[in-house]
């Protein structure tokens, strides 16, 4: 079926119908209410489940909230914006947005990389053991965490795993989860290992959605391989390389189980994420500075994913 | 940019929103009764305990709890009691939200370092209970704000565990008793019993400097002042406790960057390699696992904490409460008194391992026979607990800061610790 | 870094996109370059799997063996006790149960909502798109935790507490799975729409027929992703039921094997490896869905 692929799929969504008759603006309303009636039950759970919730955090976050107010949740001090403007002063907040940035600058990178080399190499020729890799790269994507960091443990501790490997090319490997310069490059690791796999799953959607055709007629024309990547495989996969790049900035920014379980965010806060501040605040009982602190991160969050919606935006 | 903007749009209505409905709900803070002033029973009636119980426990606690429910509801026919079980890691979370949602138990386990954080939530108890039968260090946990919020269930003290083997190698007939003997002990273990680290003693990481609290204790320093009104962290006993815990790290005795992996110090212990180590009573039988079984037994002994004006240690462990919004206080409490006799005491010790809280179950045979449980037993006649103030958790994670800087960088303990105050200081007792 | 970049580079010299039989030869990847590819995937795969590897023997040792010799790989002696423990003694069943119904259910509420959803958002004109759509985006912005209290003060009030729908509702639409349905669906051309329409072919009848029929892969991805959600999830079905009956396996999981300050690592890891293997049987299954998806849409 659907012989005829149109490839400006990348086309946007809302490209405009010609004409602007009396039939067509009737047609335009009756979409519209259908439109809705196809949203309305997504709309209806949504609001209630989360938009609700999101609102009373946000409220939370100009009060001076704490875990002992949680029973009498309107008798609560309105401070404004003191709690943001404490958090720019709190050191160890500042320490942990740049372990943060550290990391995602690094390893957002890092993980899309590794994700599409593999994901292009498990969709090229090879057609022996294809499911067996397919499970292979995800499987570290389903293990729970609890189970991870006992066994990470295994490899990364000093006299671990890692390092005897290390040691067979005759390099001395540090102390990973004890040391401040090498904790982070630890938890990248194994962030890049537990994330690939999901990312190479969209990829490898996106990348089957790409006709053979295309691609065979550019390669008739002489496109090389390399050629026929840059120039047709990536600029198909725009809108996936941003689905990809969104969801994985969005878990990378809120970066917090890998030194949860690893590190407790030591050595000397070397590993502290913006994450794990709200998890302390919240532990600490003051609902108010962690809801802040929060949306401080929700604004990052945003920003980055706003910078990448206009760097691979669909071209016309 | 369409698109941008709008969701920028949309962020700053509903900022606008919620800071009016905010408002308009009349928020600000009224002054209201902290803790339990409100009405506590004077007594628990003599009656049988009838109507429905429920109780949320931990782990190993909720797996022993069902058998002794099952005795107490057959001793009041009319009772039904269900027990519910939370796994540790985020019992504290659950607890949280349970309170935030109004969905909470009759009757709960809680850490003794928790009290004070949900203090509100919690009935006093009733007058009529004597906590004078418990130790001493233990029920204090219980006391916020001058009320008693809960009983104490079951303790949990440290101690040192050490090689006897390896001891004796090294000329040490006995555990050490003063802080002089317990560095020398250590320099022994390597130079005469060849461990590569004389004593395993806590670093880094969560509750690091709660762990290693014995020292400053038994050296006389406190936590806070007698009302637990003010921090008193850079007194000159914490100065000299800390040089003396800094010593075991830079004198190369103890490892700054111990493995904290599975079994790990378990392991060292047991291949020799740091042959002494801190921990509570389950160590007893992680060890002898690690060792191969109940055999092992003979090759360690445990040591009460070296003294230096005094030998006190860390108590802590659960306690029990009742919730305010609990529909049966009087059957919860008459729960509650049954678990807290000594004859229920020494039972639970043996059914889930728990040391008993009330002080005359010590006097069962099968605890001061015991030769690890009988040095368990004259520890927690010195012990104290850190103070129930909301902010423990927040100055106890400033002070594994503090702690690691001095232990890994070589940092100068009194700095250090004036660092720390002023830090407390911010934060405050939470009064 | 450069090193992996130099090697994408290499890699992707002689790179086909489609399975080799259906391509002619401009396509075909030459023998040698297989062999990397292939040397460079088998090298990759054992990273991937080594840690898995390990805590599949880890928990064939003994508690002691554990704590003794965390290091060594194969065990001494093999146990399958921490197995048997989960099945005779706990009753992992019911747990299963739980988790299972959870997350069929939020698996195929994601499926049909958001699927709708998404196809209004990607193909359809109507007065506050932009608007949704820039809230679906701004909650799946919002760092999870910060919604936690105030949605079980919520689910509370509402009644729900310890029932299966405060376990589902919260799961039952999410952000990410309105984002990754619209991504896909706007790839597909507007022209298929189109020549539907001119037949004269409703919306739903479009979106049933023409549409879902395209977006195998995506749904096989959003299945993936919201059931491994829903089956990893911890702290909020910890907190929304409240009693055993209506705990999932994550609960369960530690519940069981930790303690106050001591781990039991073997039952930990057996249950580990029992958690993860219904995830991996339903990856097996879908990913045949994945190849026949692209064989069946287009290609031939």
């Amino acid at each position: 079926m659907a012989t005829e692929v149109d490839l400006s799929a990348a086309r946007p969504a809302s490209t405009p119908r010609s004409g602007r008759g009396s039939p067509q603006a009737t047609r335009a309303r009756r979409q519209g209410l259908t439109a809705w009636l196809f949203a309305l039950p997504f709309v209806v759970i949504f609001s209630v489940f989360m938009l609700v919730p999101i609102i009373s955090s946000l409220g939370m976050s100009f009060t001076d909230f704490t875990s002992r107010d949680i029973q009498t949740p309107f008798a609560v001090g309105f401070v404004g914006f003191d709690q943001y403007a404490d958090l720019f002063s709190n050191n160890q907040f500042l320490k942990s947005l740049s372990v943060t940035g550290y990391f995602v600058v690094v390893g957002i990178p890092l993980t899309m990389v590794v994700a599409m080399t593999l994901a292009v190499a498990l969709d090229s020729g090879i057609d022996r053991f294809r499911s067996f890799f397919r499970v292979g790269f995800y499987l570290p994507v389903v293990t729970g965490i609890v189970a991870i960091a006992v066994v990470w443990r295994f490899i990364l501790q000093d006299n671990g795993i890692l390092n005897a490997v290390l040691g067979w090319f005759g390099i001395d490997g540090p102390n990973w989860l004890n040391s401040t310069t090498w904790a982070m490059p630890a938890m990248i690791l194994m962030a890049v290992w537990r994330n690939t796999g999901t990312l190479m799953i969209i990829f490898l959607a996106g990348l089957q959605a790409i006709p053979t055709e295309v691609k065979e007629a550019a390669a008739i024309d002489g496109a090389g391989a390399w050629k026929r990547f840059t120039r047709i495989t990536l600029p198909l996969m725009r809108p996936t390389l941003l689905l990809g790049a969104v969801l994985l900035s969005v878990g990378y920014l809120q970066f917090f189980e890998e030194p949860f379980v690893m590190t407790n965010g030591g050595p000397l806060d070397s590993t502290l994420s913006v994450s794990y501040f709200v998890y302390n605040q919240f532990g600490f009982g003051k609902y108010g500075t962690a809801s802040a602190a929060s949306y401080v991160l929700f604004v990052i969050i945003a920003l980055l994913s706003l910078v990448q919606f206009r760097a691979l935006r669909s071209k016309d | 940019m369409y698109r941008d903007i709008r969701v920028r749009k949309v962020g700053l209505v509903t900022a606008a929103l919620t800071a009016t409905a905010v408002l308009l709900a009349g928020c600000g803070r009224t002054e209201s009764a902290v803790g339990g002033s409100s009405a506590a029973p004077s007594t628990i009636g003599s009656a049988p305990a009838t109507g429905t119980l429920t109780i949320w426990a931990q782990a190993d606690e909720a797996a022993g709890l069902p058998a002794f429910a099952e005795e107490f509801m057959k001793a009041n026919p009319g009772l039904t009691i269900t027990v519910n079980p939370l796994p540790w890691d985020a019992a504290h979370s659950k607890y949280q939200t349970a309170i935030a949602g109004g969905s909470t138990p009759d009757i709960a386990q809680m850490g003794t370092t928790w009290m004070s954080d949900f203090q509100d939530a919690f009935a006093p108890i009733p007058t009529s209970i004597d906590t004078s039968v418990f130790f001493e260090g233990s029920a204090k946990t219980n006391e916020v704000g001058g009320t008693m919020l809960g009983v104490p269930w079951y303790v949990d003290t440290r101690v040192f565990y050490y090689r006897k083997d390896l001891a004796e190698k090294a000329g040490w007939k006995e555990f050490p008793k003063t802080w002089d003997e317990f560095k020398k002990f250590g320099k022994d273990l390597q130079t005469k019993a060849g461990a590569k680290w004389g004593i395993g003693l806590p670093a880094t990481g969560t509750d690091s400097f709660q762990s290693m609290l014995m020292f400053p204790w038994s050296a006389g320093a406190k936590l806070t002042n007698d009302d637990n009104s003010k921090w008193t962290l850079d007194s000159q006993q914490w100065i000299d406790a800390l040089t003396y815990y800094q010593s075991f790290f830079s004198d190369g005795i103890s490892n700054p960057n111990p493995d904290t992996g599975a079994g790990a110090a378990e392991a060292a212990f047991v291949d020799g390699s740091t042959p002494v180590l801190v921990a509570g009573p389950s160590g007893i039988g992680s060890i002898s696992k690690a060792g191969g079984g109940a055999d092992y037994q003979s090759k360690f002994a445990v040591g009460r904490v070296p003294s230096n004006s005094s030998s006190t240690s860390f108590v802590g462990g659960s306690n029990l409460v009742v919730f305010k919004n609990s529909k049966n206080a009087d059957a919860a409490w008459k729960f509650i008194q049954w678990m807290s006799t000594p004859e229920v005491q020494v039972r639970w010790q043996k059914a889930v391992g728990d040391l008993p809280a009330v002080k005359s179950a010590w006097q069962d045979k099968t605890l001061a026979d015991d030769p690890f449980l009988k040095v368990f037993g004259a520890q927690l006649e010195d012990t104290a607990a850190p103070p129930t103030v909301t902010t423990w958790t927040q100055v106890s994670a400033a002070a594994d800061k503090v702690l690691e800087q001095i232990v890994r960088s070589n940092a100068d303990p009194a700095t250090s610790l004036k660092s720390l105050q002023s830090q407390a200081d911010s934060i405050g007792t939470g009064s | 870094m450069t090193v992996t970049l130099d090697r994408t580079r290499n890699r992707d010299e002689d790179v086909a996109d489609a399975p080799a039989e259906t391509v002619g030869r401009a396509l075909r990847t030459p023998m040698r370059w297989q062999l990397v590819i292939y040397l460079l995937l088998v090298i990759g795969v054992l990273v991937a799997l080594m840690p898995f590897v390990i805590m599949l023997f880890s928990s064939l040792k003994t508690q002691g063996e554990i704590l003794r010799d965390p290091r060594s790989l194969i065990p001494q002696e093999f146990t399958g006790e921490n197995y048997s423990r989960w099945f005779s003694d706990i009753g992992i069943g019911q747990f299963f149960t739980n988790s299972i119904v959870v997350a069929v259910a939020t698996v195929a509420g994601n499926i049909v909502f958001c699927s709708m959803v998404g196809y209004a958002l990607a193909k359809m004109e109507f007065r506050g798109k932009k608007i949704l759509f820039g809230l679906v985006m701004v909650t799946l912005m919002t760092p999870g935790t910060v919604t936690f209290v105030p949605l079980f003060v919520l689910v509370s009030k509402l009644g729900l507490v310890n029932t299966y729908p405060a376990l589902i509702l919260p799961f039952l639409v999410t952000p990410t799975g309105v984002f990754l349905m619209r991504q896909f669906m706007s790839g597909i051309p507007e022209a298929l729409l189109e020549a539907a329409r001119i037949d004269g072919a409703g919306e739903w009848r479009i979106f049933f027929r023409v549409v879902l029929p395209l977006c195998g892969p995506p749904i096989a991805t959003l299945s993936i992703l919201t059931f491994l959600g829903s089956w990893n999830n911890f702290l909020w079905p910890l907190v929304a039921a409240q009693s055993e009956d209506k705990y999932t396996l994550p609960i369960a999981l530690t519940l069981y094997s930790k303690g106050q300050d001591a781990t039991n690592y073997g039952l930990l890891l057996a249950g580990s490896v029992l958690v993860i293997a219904p995830i991996v049987v339903l990856f097996l299954a879908l990913q045949r869905f994945f190849v026949q998806s692209v064989v069946s849409s287009g290609i031939k």
